[in-house]
């Protein structure tokens, strides 16, 4: 763990809590977004973090951003910053040069994009941001085989489509569009390394906004008063704040485990088992919340559909949790232990992941 | 309680199904609606309430000499099914058809029922339902918005909220202090007023749905002068009066049937795709809905045979068990097939989950939160 977790966590939730209220993030559903939040965190080097120095980063590791990351989920936080650090996280990671202003990714391994004599040829679905960033950094598929490619936006033609939250979704073509970079070839445990790390992004946007309903549903039960008393005075309202800080506190431990294993590259099926059990906590935390709050968080000008809507649209983009259970179920299936416990308790052992293909 | 009664649909019945079914194929394939989640609620639409209206289908069961057919509770829950299953959007005249109009005819003055029931038949009359306010919610009983008796009538002051299509709605039905609050019994005191919603001193507020769409409102009462004549029943009798209304509210079609489109949807995809194991696990939520419609249809008969002081027990099981069923559809769906969720997606089963996600927090709210609903049940249950 990088010695300025603490000061940069600190510094980045201040910078959410004095810059992003209801209406701000309101403004996304509007088709519009807060570039001035964005040159706030790149004044402060939030958008380079665990970018090396080397190659202009402000230092920080893949810790440090995730929990940034999980901070702007927190505070639904309408500008492009997982889109644009996670495709320069990638891009380092292969050795690519990393991006100059805002940029967007698509990992899936559906293939769409054919790559041709250096240009890209294609339709890709519900890519965030698209209209608002200049760069995207995608998959793409050539008669050698799959790459990681980088291309400019400005040479797409781009249909706007937003998700269940209101958020940018947009349909992007190429024709026979110039790419900027080429990644070499990428083999199936390289793409799923790639694939894993995506995940390890969207948990933590996740677990910010999983916080969030928490808060706002225990602050409600100690505002809202029914039959002379607040409303956490009745039992099955107990009963409900209990399932939701025990869902709300395992997102919270599954998310610090995943950025340890991640870490110290230690990494073997922890973004697996947190996918998958983040569709539980999920469901659970919106039922609850909503069901907690009746009919003041139907709303839209309460905030708490900001968080919700959110999560119900994020768990069924990108690399969603079926890939995952079919990766651990292969896992069980050719797992040379004599016992579940002992693959359990087995950390650093290589993984049959070489056979599956998205 | 717990032993409700079956119901064998008759040869005329299983014909009216059909018959409707058929009308609503008709009108789908001309385009006269488009199908969607949650249309009993959120599917507002007053030129297609017009239609049923000329159909003879509201306010079925009512007396003929108001313009009603005098046909059985279990007609009217066939047609509702119907409605529901085909997802049309049956919202600007429901509650005008399942609560105002079976409350006047219980408690109403004829004057009352031979001025508003013809209207509400033919599709062109709606009401709200005014109980709750700001600080009212599952504490009904302390509901503050009051009514001062004057000369021919009464003067009311104070505000209702989630008021579902008031701005839609010509009345709405309204619960007020006619005496002071007294802690001892909350329960009285309380009375029933219709209220002309054109009136002066009425404002009707908007309040956005979640999804931004207007829904529901705020309404406000400025010293609104309401005659006697618009009284319902007994000053003073508004509490019970409502309970009785809840049978009738509680336990119907629309509480298990509200994301139906979605299964119907689910299954059509799976049949395309071929998918026998998508179609094993919804399997489940078949029967699942094949014993809560047991439940709800043997509430419907109780109804009918007039037994209704068993009633509200089992109407609200009914309506706990019904709404978290239907809440949990897409819940399901999405495990068995791949969606993306989106209001304006071309692939309609996109379209059936983003309509069901977003609705869905509201079934276990409206109409009486599960919380509420199962303290009702155990006590009832208990007291046996
Ligand atoms: C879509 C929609 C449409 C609606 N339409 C109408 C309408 O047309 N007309 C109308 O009058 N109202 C309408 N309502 C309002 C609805 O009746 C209320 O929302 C409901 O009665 C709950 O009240 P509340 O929202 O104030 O929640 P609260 O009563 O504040 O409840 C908050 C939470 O506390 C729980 N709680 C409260 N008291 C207890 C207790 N004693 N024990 C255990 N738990 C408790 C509740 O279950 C809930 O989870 C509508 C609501 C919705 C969502």
């Amino acid at each position: 763990m990088s010695e300025m977790k603490d000061m940069i966590t600190e510094v980045v939730e201040r910078m959410l809590k004095e810059n992003v209220d209801k209406d701000l993030v309101d403004t996304v559903e509007q088709g519009d977004w807060a570039p001035a939040l964005w040159e706030l965190f790149e004044e402060n080097g939030m958008t380079v973090v665990a970018v090396t120095e080397e190659n202009g980063g402000a230092g920080g590791d893949i810790e440090d951003l995730l929990n940034i990351v999980r901070l702007t989920g927190k505070y639904a936080a309408p500008i492009p910053f997982i889109e644009t650090t996670f495709a320069n996280y990638l891009l380092e990671y292969l050795n690519l040069q990393i991006l100059e202003g805002l940029a967007t990714y698509r990992l899936s391994t559906n293939q769409v994009f054919t790559l041709e004599n250096g240009t890209l040829t294609g339709e890709a679905h519900h890519i965030p941001w698209a209209r608002h960033v200049k760069h995207l950094v995608t998959l793409a598929y050539s008669s050698e085989g799959t790459h990681l490619v980088e291309i400019d936006l400005s040479q797409a033609d781009i249909k706007q489509g937003t998700n269940l939250a209101g958020e940018p979704r947009d349909t992007v073509t190429f024709q026979h569009a110039l790419v900027s970079q080429t990644s070499s070839v990428l083999s199936p445990d390289e793409i799923h390394k790639l694939t894993t790390l995506c995940t390890a992004f969207q948990l933590a946007l996740m677990t910010g906004a999983i916080d969030k309903i928490n808060d706002l549903t225990i602050q409600f039960t100690k505002e809202r008063e029914q039959f002379g008393r607040p409303i956490h005075r009745f039992q099955l309202v107990q009963q409900h704040i209990v399932h939701l800080a025990g869902e709300t506190a395992l997102a919270l431990a599954a998310f610090n485990n995943v950025t340890e294993a991640l870490l110290t590259n230690n990494e073997n099926s922890e973004v697996a088992y947190a996918r998958i059990r983040f569709e539980e906590i999920i469901q659970a935390v919106t039922t609850i919340s909503h069901q907690v709050h009746a009919a003041i968080g139907t709303t839209h000008e309460h905030s708490l559909h900001q968080f919700t809507r959110r999560l119900w649209a994020w768990r069924d983009e990108g690399v969603n949790s079926s890939y995952w259970t079919n990766i651990v179920a292969l896992q069980l299936m050719e797992n040379s232990e004599d016992s579940l416990w002992a693959y359990l308790t087995t950390s650093n052992s290589s993984s049959p992941l070489l056979k599956v293909e998205g | 309680m717990l032993h409700l009664p079956t119901v064998q649909f008759t040869e005329e019945q299983e014909q009216f199904r059909v018959e409707v079914r058929a009308f609503l194929q008709d009108e789908l394939a001309k385009g006269t609606f488009t199908p969607k989640c949650d249309s009993w609620l959120s599917g507002d639409d007053p030129e297609f309430s017009r239609l049923i209206g000329q159909q003879g289908w509201i306010g079925l069961t009512w007396p003929k000499k108001y313009g009603g057919q005098e046909r059985s509770t279990i007609d009217r829950y066939i047609l509702t099914e119907e409605f529901l299953a085909v997802g049309a959007p049956v919202a600007a005249h429901w509650f005008a058809d399942r609560q105002t109009g079976p409350l006047l005819l219980r408690y109403g003055s004829e004057e009352q029922r031979e001025f508003f029931l013809p209207q509400i038949v033919k599709g062109e009359c709606y009401f709200g339902i005014g109980l709750s306010e700001p600080n009212s919610g599952s504490d009904l009983a302390s509901v503050t918005t009051r009514a001062e008796k004057v000369e021919g009538g009464w003067i009311v002051n104070g505000q209702k909220i989630w008021t579902s299509n008031a701005h839609l709605c010509h009345y709405m039905v309204t619960l007020v202090r006619t005496s002071p609050f007294d802690g001892k019994n909350k329960h009285a005191g309380l009375s029933q007023l219709i209220i002309d919603l054109q009136a002066q001193g009425v404002t009707i507020v908007p309040i956005k749905y979640l999804t931004g769409e207007h829904h529901y409102n705020e309404v406000f009462f400025d010293n609104v002068f309401v005659p006697d004549n618009m009284v319902v029943g007994e000053i003073g009798n508004g509490w019970a009066q409502g309970l009785a209304e809840l049978a009738f509210e509680r336990s119907g079609p629309e509480r298990i049937l509200s994301t139906f489109p979605l299964i119907d949807e689910l299954i059509q995809e799976l049949k395309r795709q071929n998918n026998s194991q998508g179609l094993t696990q919804a399997s489940k939520i078949v029967a699942r809905l094949w014993s809560l419609r047991n439940l709800s249809i043997g509430v419907a008969q109780l109804l009918e045979s007039g037994n209704s002081e068993d009633v509200s027990i089992p109407a609200a099981l009914v309506k706990a068990l019904g709404t978290k069923f239907e809440q949990s559809i897409p819940e399901i769906t999405r495990l068995i097939i791949q969606t993306y969720p989106s209001l304006d997606a071309d692939r309609k089963i996109d379209r059936f989950m983003a309509q069901s996600i977003l609705h869905a927090p509201g079934f276990t709210i409206r109409g009486g939160t599960s919380e509420v609903l199962y303290g009702v049940v155990a006590k009832g249950v208990v007291a046996q």
